[in-house]
């Protein structure tokens, strides 16, 4: 089992597969992800990081042809036991997309919704205030809470969709790509938020960006694919370590830019 | 440089680009095609909804109007009349308080014991009434035909005679001239009737009257009496030998005597009215009109009467209509009564007196008359049909008896007449009542907008030469009325109210039973069910049924909801039988459900359709909060997708709305007059409506049907724009 050195688990793959239909897009995914630290998952397009991601709040169900073998063990539970509530999950895994999705309401609705059907009994104001200042968006929205989500620019939008993911309170978030659609300045100010949110967030990003993954992430995941195009995890490591001294030979070669 | 790269491409841009051009135009030439199409469906249906018609009263609504007057005036106290002007003249000249009004000429006989009273300040004479200051001048009328004056010499050579010298007589006689005009056009009238007379044109044949033998009958006004009386004088003096007959009967009597063939000659003191010319047309005669002399009428009063110069129109009116003494008028004039001496009921001269100074039309009429005049002409029976739907006053009965009303409207609620209840008719729902009842317009001809625009002086022409006591009139068949009148038999009369509120109750229904059902359809089929065998099928069914066509839907719909479910769609379950049917299922909830079944699919196609449109990331973004399924879809994908549904619901109604076969089909009413009532009630709807008129042989049930598409579409407009406007406002709800 690759695991991080810290000992402690937030949330962790054992021997999981997927499959979508007949085809398995990842292989034999052991992976033990530590608390309140950024893991990065890096590798080459295709090799199943989104996969892998989705396994981790259950967003494959939406997939009709996905499927998940193995576990995901999260508090040292299985997610995928039957009697397991993926809506529970998802609230206590949030997940942040490639491309902002903001909802159509209000900048203020789109970050009291989720704690709305939650049923949030605190002060929902405060809650949509704290949100919005963890998201470091408070002080560019604060006097047009009212106006739609989509008067943001494409930075600001995604900062929203954090804030979103930050009222309904989850222990892990989940980010695709979450700045491959935003400029150099947005993609850094998402990066900055994201070192701070680490103090109270387990945090797993994939990103196809390996300075990114160099400068923000604190363990990296290196996948790849075998001959059958099944993604499988080649290394895992403190990023340092990782990226200074890498143990396998396809890691090397990835970081030095020579495939992918 | 590079040549072999470029003769790799063949750029051929003049080729390319002119293709594009062709295609181009072909598209501006389909938007043409649909453009044309639309537009012509436009003019078609304005073509036959507006235009000129030839209406013929039976009763001319200016005669009953002058005739509630005159009975006024003949009935008011201290009032006497009489068809010789010389026994008025004489009346008032021997009465102290005597007043009356008769001709000119009748005047010159007797001025020396009369006075004149001026009115308005203008005494008449020869120069006011020419100049037609004199407020109450007015032309006099000879009443012959074309064919009277070719078979009878005796008739022609007195008309010629009169023509010829009219004008020096009348002014001896105490008449004024005919105008210019008015000469020119009785000399027309009589050259049209003597057409073989080799005369070159623009000149005036003067036939010597001596010698001319035969029968001459005249019948009419009194005030033209004295003037053909001297003519008469003059030709017998000249050799005219013919048996001569002249009757100073009243230009109504004259008239009347002229149609039934008994005259050759009438003589009035007013034009001839529309009933007139029916009455003469009946009996084969097309009257020809000679204005052949003006006349004033004149006020005359006892001398007696020294302050009495000058009355203004308002204050005749009093004298003869309203007050009994004269100080009523004018608080400085005596108590004295007034005492009236004025032309009979059959005179020309009463009837202009009426219609110039008192002025009222039937429209205006207070109730009393217009509800004296309905007595007059139609029978008890109608009466008190009429009396019972809706009374004609608050306190009193006209045509029913208190015992027989009491008796009606103490049976219990059902089946009491409405009239118990209702308030009484005002009086403009009346005068409706006497057009309806007693005038009884009838359209004789119509024509469509665009020979009414393009020929309209043509058919001016033609229509006044066919029907000339028809009026030929602007119509439009689209009226105020048209859309809150009822079902009726006669297409003047028909309305669109009961279709209007049978097609909205239908389309309530439809709307309430298809749109949930169909949303919900789509909703489970796009959000919930699996992709396996079974919800391929339901799919590929509900894709073929929207393709079944229309009349198939009909007889589902007899079979289930008329027939199975007749307890049901009856409201014999529930004990709501309409009181108004027997209870079966044809009814507004079986043309609903019906309807509903039709568009269903096209519901439920096109709102998955817009659900599938929803982007998958907000849907994402929904659960990846926490949401379930159900509140992602009711709070994101269902608002997201309503702009869509609602489009294609939209469709879906309007096309219920325009439906007939289906609803032929499930029995709607062919022939309806009560409105419906409710869900269980039977119906009729537009469509229905516009396609039983259009079946019709009569003209005019096509031009209502014209109108009732115009309704239609106006409907379907007001229905669209309504969704049109939910869409705007949830679209912009961000
Ligand atoms: N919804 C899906 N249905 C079928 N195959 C999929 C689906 N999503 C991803 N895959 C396949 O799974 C593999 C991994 O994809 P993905 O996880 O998106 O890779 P990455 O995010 O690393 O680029 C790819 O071969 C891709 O084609
Ligand atoms: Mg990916």
């Amino acid at each position: 089992m690759t695991n991080n050195t810290n000992g402690q688990t937030a949330i962790q793959a054992h021997n999981m597969n997927v499959y979508y239909g007949s085809f398995r897009a990842v292989e034999n995914i052991n992976l033990n992800v530590a608390p309140r630290q950024i893991t990065a998952l890096i590798g080459p397009s295709g090799c199943g990081k989104s996969t892998v991601l989705r396994s981790f709040n259950r967003m494959n169900d939406l997939i009709p042809s996905a499927r998940v073998e193995g576990e995901v063990l999260y508090h040292g539970a299985n997610i995928y036991a039957p009697d397991v509530d993926p809506v529970e999950i998802r609230r206590r895994i949030g997940m942040v997309f490639q491309k902002p999705n903001p909802f159509p309401k209000s900048i203020y609705d789109n970050v009291a919704w989720g704690a709305k059907i939650n049923g949030y009994k605190g002060d929902m104001d405060e809650l949509v205030e704290s949100s919005l200042r963890q998201a470091a968006l408070w002080d560019e929205v604060k006097d047009k809470l009212d106006q739609s989500g989509f008067s943001l620019s494409g930075g600001q939008q995604q900062r929203l969709c954090i804030a979103r993911t930050l009222a309904v309170k989850p222990d892990i978030i989940l980010m695709d790509e979450p700045t491959s659609a935003l400029d150099p300045v947005a993609t850094l100010k998402i990066e900055d938020l994201i070192q701070i949110l680490k103090q109270d967030y387990t945090i797993i990003i994939v990103t196809h960006n390996m300075q990114q993954a160099a400068r923000a992430s604190d363990f990296t995941a290196f996948f790849n694919m075998n001959e059958e195009r099944a993604g499988y995890l080649v290394e895992f490591n403190k990023t340092e370590d990782l990226f200074t001294n890498p143990k396998n030979e396809l890691t090397e070669r990835y970081i030095t830019g020579r495939f992918g | 440089m590079n040549t072999t790269r470029n003769t790799q491409f063949t750029p051929n841009l003049d080729a390319r680009h002119r293709r594009g051009f062709i295609w181009r135009i072909l598209f501006m030439a389909a938007l043409m095609t649909a453009l044309v199409v639309l537009v012509a469906l436009m003019f078609s249906i304005a073509n036959d909804s507006f235009g000129y018609v030839v209406v013929i009263n039976k009763i001319d609504p200016e005669r009953l109007a002058l005739n509630v007057i005159n009975e006024r005036l003949l009935t008011m106290p201290n009032t006497q009349s009489s068809a010789d002007d010389t026994a008025l003249a004489e009346s008032i000249t021997s009465d102290p308080n005597g007043i009356g009004f008769f001709g000119s000429a009748a005047y010159q006989q007797n001025r020396d014991a009369l006075k004149p009273v001026a009115v308005d300040g203008i005494t008449p004479d020869r120069e006011t009434a020419v100049s037609q200051e004199y407020p109450l001048t007015r032309p006099l009328y000879l009443y012959t035909t074309g064919d009277i004056l070719a078979q009878n010499q005796a008739a022609n050579v007195f008309l010629n005679y009169l023509i010829t010298h009219a004008n020096e007589a009348t002014e001896a006689a105490g008449y004024l001239p005919a105008s210019e005009a008015d000469l020119a056009q009785a000399q027309q009238n009589w050259l049209q009737a003597n057409p073989t007379l080799p005369i070159p044109p623009g000149t005036w044949p003067a036939i010597n009257p001596d010698g001319i033998d035969g029968r001459l009958t005249i019948s009419g006004s009194s005030t033209l009496y004295p003037l053909t009386e001297q003519m008469l004088a003059q030709l017998a003096e000249a050799g005219f030998r013919a048996e001569v007959s002249n009757e100073n009967a009243g230009s109504t009597a004259g008239l009347a005597a002229f149609c039934r063939g008994e005259a050759d000659i009438a003589a009035a003191s007013r034009p001839i009215q529309s009933d007139e010319i029916e009455l003469c047309r009946e009996n084969g005669r097309f009257p020809q009109e000679y204005p052949i002399a003006a006349d004033a009428l004149t006020i005359v009063a006892n001398p007696a009467l020294a302050f009495l110069d000058n009355v203004s129109q308002a204050e005749l009116a009093q004298i003869f209509a309203e007050a009994e003494t004269w100080q009523e008028i004018n608080p400085a004039w005596p108590a004295a009564p007034i005492h009236r001496y004025i032309p009979g009921a059959d005179s020309g001269t009463l009837d202009f007196f009426a219609q110039q100074v008192i002025q009222q039309e039937l429209a205006a009429l207070p109730t009393d008359d217009l509800v004296r005049i309905l007595a007059a002409n139609i029978s008890v029976g109608r009466g008190r049909a009429l009396e019972r739907e809706q009374r004609f006053y608050q306190d009193k009965l006209v045509f029913d008896n208190p015992t027989a009303w009491n008796e009606a409207c103490s049976q219990p609620k059902g089946a009491r007449p409405s009239g118990c209840t209702a308030p009484p008719r005002t009086q403009a729902e009346i005068y409706d009542l006497v057009l309806q009842e007693v005038v009884q317009p009838d359209v004789v001809e119509t024509f469509p907008l665009y020979d009414t625009l393009l020929k309209g002086a043509a058919i001016q022409h033609q229509m006044a030469a066919k029907y000339p006591n028809g009026s030929l009139q602007f119509r439009s068949w689209l009226t105020k009325d048209f859309i809150t009148d009822p079902q009726s038999s006669t297409p003047e009369a028909a309305g669109v109210r009961t279709a209007i509120l049978g097609s909205l109750w239908v389309i309530a229904i439809t709307i309430l039973f298809s749109f949930p059902v169909g949303v919900g359809a789509a909703v489970y089929l796009e959000e919930y069910a699996a992709d396996n065998k079974l919800n391929r099928i339901l799919q590929t069914n509900i894709n073929n049924l929207a393709g079944v066509p229309s009349i198939i839907y009909g007889m589902l719909g007899l079979a289930i909801f008329v027939r199975a479910l007749e307890m049901i769609t009856s409201g014999a379950l529930f004990g709501l039988v309409d009181s108004t049917a027997s209870a079966n299922g044809r009814t507004i909830l079986s043309a609903g459900f019906t309807l509903g079944l039709l568009i269903l699919p096209l519901i439920i196609i096109n709102a998955q359709e817009a659900i599938r449109a929803v982007p998958t990331s907000l849907r994402q973004a929904s659960l990846a909060l926490g949401a379930t399924q159900w509140q992602t879809t009711w709070h994101h994908v269902l608002p997201a997708a309503l702009p869509g549904i609602l489009t294609g619901a939209i469709l879906a109604v309007s096309r219920a709305l325009g439906e007939t076969a289906p609803l032929v089909i499930i029995g709607a009413s062919t022939f309806i007059v009560v409105d419906p009532s409710g869900p269980f009630s039977k119906f009729t709807t537009l469509p229905i409506q516009i396609y039983q008129w259009t079946a019709r042989p009569q003209a005019e049930f096509r031009n209502i049907a014209a109108a009732a598409i115009i309704v239609l579409l106006v409907l379907l407009l007001a229905l669209n724009a309504t969704a049109v406007y939910l869409r705007n406002k949830y679209s912009t709800r961000m």
